[in-house]
């Protein structure tokens, strides 16, 4: 038995990744054609011989929970083993809601000493990477740490997003800046983190601290040994449409070192209480396909380029589906043309529609999260036939035929359920 | 609705199927990437609640009870369903193997017993079918049937090949009265062929097999050709018709031709709105990712499943999970299991391979002329299909011909000769 206690972050909103999680919080939210985001840090938990989970979600939790499961999945089910998922609860006072990572745990401390751990290590659900948790531990261990932050260097423009660290020569942090404007170095905090025991409780009696980054790590690196460790490989945050996008196209890219089946990443096959199990792909005569993933039961009779596609998707004849992330159970049908679309799962691309990514401006009601050329389509919608959609469009959830206003759909537009 | 208790039989090793049942029976054989035979009858039971089932099975077990493990992925686990393995037992007398499907029944009376169903269902493990058994015991309990068969109609010339009932159709009834039957009769007088589906009342069952229990010394061995011939005149017996896809895999050729009618756009065979369950355990499914299609590759008429890699050209073919084409091989007409490696320039034309095999580079398998039977069963391989064993591995730049045998476990020191004629056999 592992003496770690893992405790899992998976409150993120990510609401950045806009009609995407409508529904579901961003660790769920579908990747690379058999999983969910979260499935990459469940599995380097199952891979690093951990076996003890608590789960903090707070964030519209149910297709999480259901996800997760008994934890089977992950080697998680057992008498000396589990996951337990650990949702906001009322204490003595009203508004009990996590304020924070810090105050998430604060609120769980039963958990946190019922199996008496000596470490307790703190992962968030929200990042594709591979990484062996095993040495961050032995390595904290070995420098007697209070705390343990895993770091990478990360390219200067990208600094502002992260906790910055400046470092000695034995790896101990002397300097931290939360997601600084200037930043004074590269060195960029992964949201990863070991505590002793001991020392993490006492850090938790402080009722001011919210939040690990900004709260109680510039305090700790002052009066105690806080030390970083070291990571370099593949890692990827996928807080944004664009992020998501290139990370799948990362998945394509045979030169990419992101390798989810080599990566031993694990998802739950058995979550949607499917009547029968998803059937093998079948590619119909006069098709088409190049460099793409295929996930099971997929049909396609069309034409299918670089793209992701999920369980479930039917292409039919003379669709073209290019630079596209299609996700569970959508039907594009004959003829439909689609380049540069996210496509949310159950929706249906109508005959000969044309939908496509590429636009000049960005989208206007949400330009933060739409500029790069993308068309966004969320879940359960229906495109009529012959529909044009132009370039970092986003049809939020559930619309239907009847929500369109005329068969031109202008850059940039936004279109609800009327 | 009546209490139902099902019996499975998956028993039998069919020699047919030359080296794919090497060490799996028949009912554990894979098909279309995914499945085994054996989970189109277990996902029919599901579908119509029967959750007591009993799998009466003695040829190598191994395999099967690795797949149905706790029966969860079907339902059958739980307080009140349950699968049970039911391999032959020693009784109190020397040899007591099943001699057939009646006797195999009636060595488990047992289970019939402690279950205490209203109705036994008895259905083969071999058949690639998707039927709504609810249909057919609603047909049974409406007509207060003894007993009823399930029935299809077949074509006259190849009806000879199974048990026929005489039935009493009228128009818009799934079935009618059975005046008659007659097992594998060499005159066909009627196209209607059993599908092995039989629903007893239980006190009906135990009258007809305490005749063929094992310790009485009366032979009747088989509900084909034992039982139901005399059983239309003492009980009241129905056929009921069924009128969907039924694909049999008794011989290498049906088993391949099966895997064929998965193509094109009147396949009949309908993969997701079957609803076919299995054991994601099993060949580690459930840990692959999706199916990869490279940017050099070619696909047309293909069935993928996840872990498959293809990066060469691949026509009219089932690549099960984990296969691997490489660059500039050729795959036509051909079913690959788990883990086949192809490697680059290899040609396959015709070709059935077991799990883990490996072809060398360039090689070239099958496709030669079909004129040549294999030597050693020829009634079983004439049609031009090459079949290579589990874990065989052939030399880079090898010629193998059509209706060739390679046994499992060969390595490459095994051939010796570059080229191994059409109709041979290599152990």
């Amino acid at each position: 038995m592992s003496k770690t206690l893992v405790m899992l972050l998976a409150g993120g909103v990510g609401s950045r990744l806009n009609a995407l999680v409508e529904a579901r919080a961003k660790p769920a939210v579908p990747f690379g054609g058999n999983y969910r985001i979260i499935d990459f840090t469940l599995s380097n938990i199952m891979n690093s011989g951990l076996d003890r989970v608590g789960v903090l979600t707070q964030y519209k939790p149910l297709s999480l929970m259901s996800h997760i499961g008994s934890g089977k999945a992950w080697d998680l089910e057992g008498r000396n083993r589990g996951i337990k998922i650990l949702p906001p609860h009322t204490g003595e006072k009203d508004s009990d809601w996590y304020k924070g990572t810090a105050d998430a745990l604060r609120q769980n401390l039963d958990y946190l000493t019922r199996y008496d751990p000596e470490e307790i290590l703190i992962v968030s659900g929200d990042h594709i990477y591979y990484m062996d948790y095993a040495p961050m531990i032995a390595f904290h261990k070995r420098r007697k740490a209070d705390l343990t932050v895993a770091m990478m260097e990360v390219p200067p423009e990208q600094a502002v997003h992260f906790g910055i660290a400046q470092v000695d020569g034995a790896g101990k942090i002397i300097d931290w800046e939360e997601k600084p404007k200037k930043p004074k170095s590269t060195l960029a905090s992964l949201g990863i983190y070991v505590f002793r025991t001991g020392y993490l409780l006492k850090a938790l009696q402080d009722p001011g601290a919210m939040d690990f980054g900004q709260d109680l790590i510039p305090g700790a690196i002052r009066r105690d040994a806080v030390y970083a460790y070291p990571f370099s490989g593949y890692w990827r945050d996928v807080g944004t449409l664009a992020f998501y996008f290139a990370a799948h196209m990362d998945l394509l890219n045979p030169r990419s070192v992101l390798n989810p089946e080599a990566w031993g990443v694990q998802t739950n096959l058995e979550e949607e209480g499917l009547q029968g199990d998803r059937s093998p792909v079948i590619i119909q005569k006069g098709a088409r396909v190049v460099q793409s993933f295929l996930g099971a039961d997929t049909i396609i009779e069309g034409r299918v380029e670089t793209s992701v596609l999920f369980p479930g998707v039917r292409v039919g004849k003379g669709a073209r589906v290019i630079n596209s992330i299609i996700m569970h159970d959508c039907q594009i049908e004959a003829k439909a043309h689609l380049n540069r679309v996210i496509m949310d799962k159950k929706g249906r691309v109508g005959e000969q529609a044309r939908i496509t990514g590429l636009a000049d401006l960005p989208n206007r009601e949400f330009p933060g999260h739409l500029k790069e050329g993308l068309t966004l389509v969320g879940k359960g919608v229906s495109i009529p036939s012959k529909t044009r959609i132009q370039g970092n469009t986003i049809i939020r959830p559930w619309v239907g035929e009847g929500d369109f206003s005329g068969l031109n759909v202008a850059p940039g537009e936004t279109i609800r359920k009327k | 609705m009546a209490s139902i208790l099902a019996f499975i039989l998956a028993g039998g090793r069919v020699d047919e199927l030359s080296v794919l049942t090497y060490n799996r029976p028949k009912s554990a054989l894979p098909f279309a990437g995914n499945f085994r035979v054996i989970d189109f009858a277990l996902s029919n039971l599901m579908h119509a609640r029967i959750g007591q089932v009993g799998i009466l099975s003695q040829y190598r077990s191994a395999s099967l009870i690795t797949h149905i493990g706790n029966g969860a992925a079907w339902d059958m686990h739980g307080h009140r369903r349950q699968v049970a393995l039911l391999p032959p037992s020693k009784g109190q007398q020397d040899s007591d193997w099943y001699k057939g499907t009646a006797d195999a029944v009636a060595h488990n009376l047992e289970f019939i017993y402690e279950n205490n169903p209203d109705l036994v269902m008895i259905v083969s493990g071999d058949h690639i079918y998707r039927m709504d058994y609810k249909g057919m015991i609603q047909f049974h309990q409406d007509r207060e049937a003894d007993v009823t068969v399930g029935f299809i109609k077949v074509s006259l010339n190849e009806a000879n090949r199974f048990g026929l009932g005489t039935i009493k159709t009228t128009k818009g009834h799934s079935g009618g009265r059975l005046i008659g039957y007659q097992e594998k009769p060499a005159q066909p007088q009627s196209q209607w062929a059993s599908l092995t589906i039989y629903l007893f009342k239980t006190k009906v069952l135990l009258e007809v097999l305490k005749g063929t229990h094992p310790h009485t010394g009366r032979e009747a061995i088989e509900f084909g050709r034992d039982i139901l011939p005399n059983l239309v005149q003492q009980y009241r017996v129905f056929g009921y018709t069924f009128s969907g896809y039924w694909g049999y895999t008794r011989t290498l050729d049906e088993y391949w031709r099966t895997h064929m009618d998965l193509f094109g756009p009147d396949s009949r065979i309908d993969l997701k709105s079957w609803q076919i369950r299995t054991n994601l355990e099993h060949e580690r499914i459930r840990e692959r990712q999706p199916a990869i299609v490279a940017r050099q590759a070619q696909v047309d008429q293909v069935l993928l499943t996840s872990g498959c890699v293809v990066e060469g050209n691949v026509r009219r073919s089932v690549l099960f999970p984990g296969v691997h084409i490489e660059e500039g091989a050729v795959v036509e007409d051909s079913i690959l299991f788990f883990d086949t490696i192809i490697e680059s320039g290899a040609v396959l034309k015709k070709v059935i391979t077991d799990k883990r095999v490996r072809v060398g580079e360039k090689a070239r398998i099958g496709g030669g002329p079909k004129g040549k039977p294999n030597r050693a069963f020829p009634h079983l391989l004439s049609s031009g299909l090459t079949i290579i064993g589990r874990n065989t591995h052939l030399p880079p730049q090898i010629r193998v011909g059509a209706n060739c045998i390679l046994n499992p476990y060969l390595e490459e020191d095994a051939f010796a000769s570059p080229e191994i004629p059409s109709g041979a056999t290599v152990s």
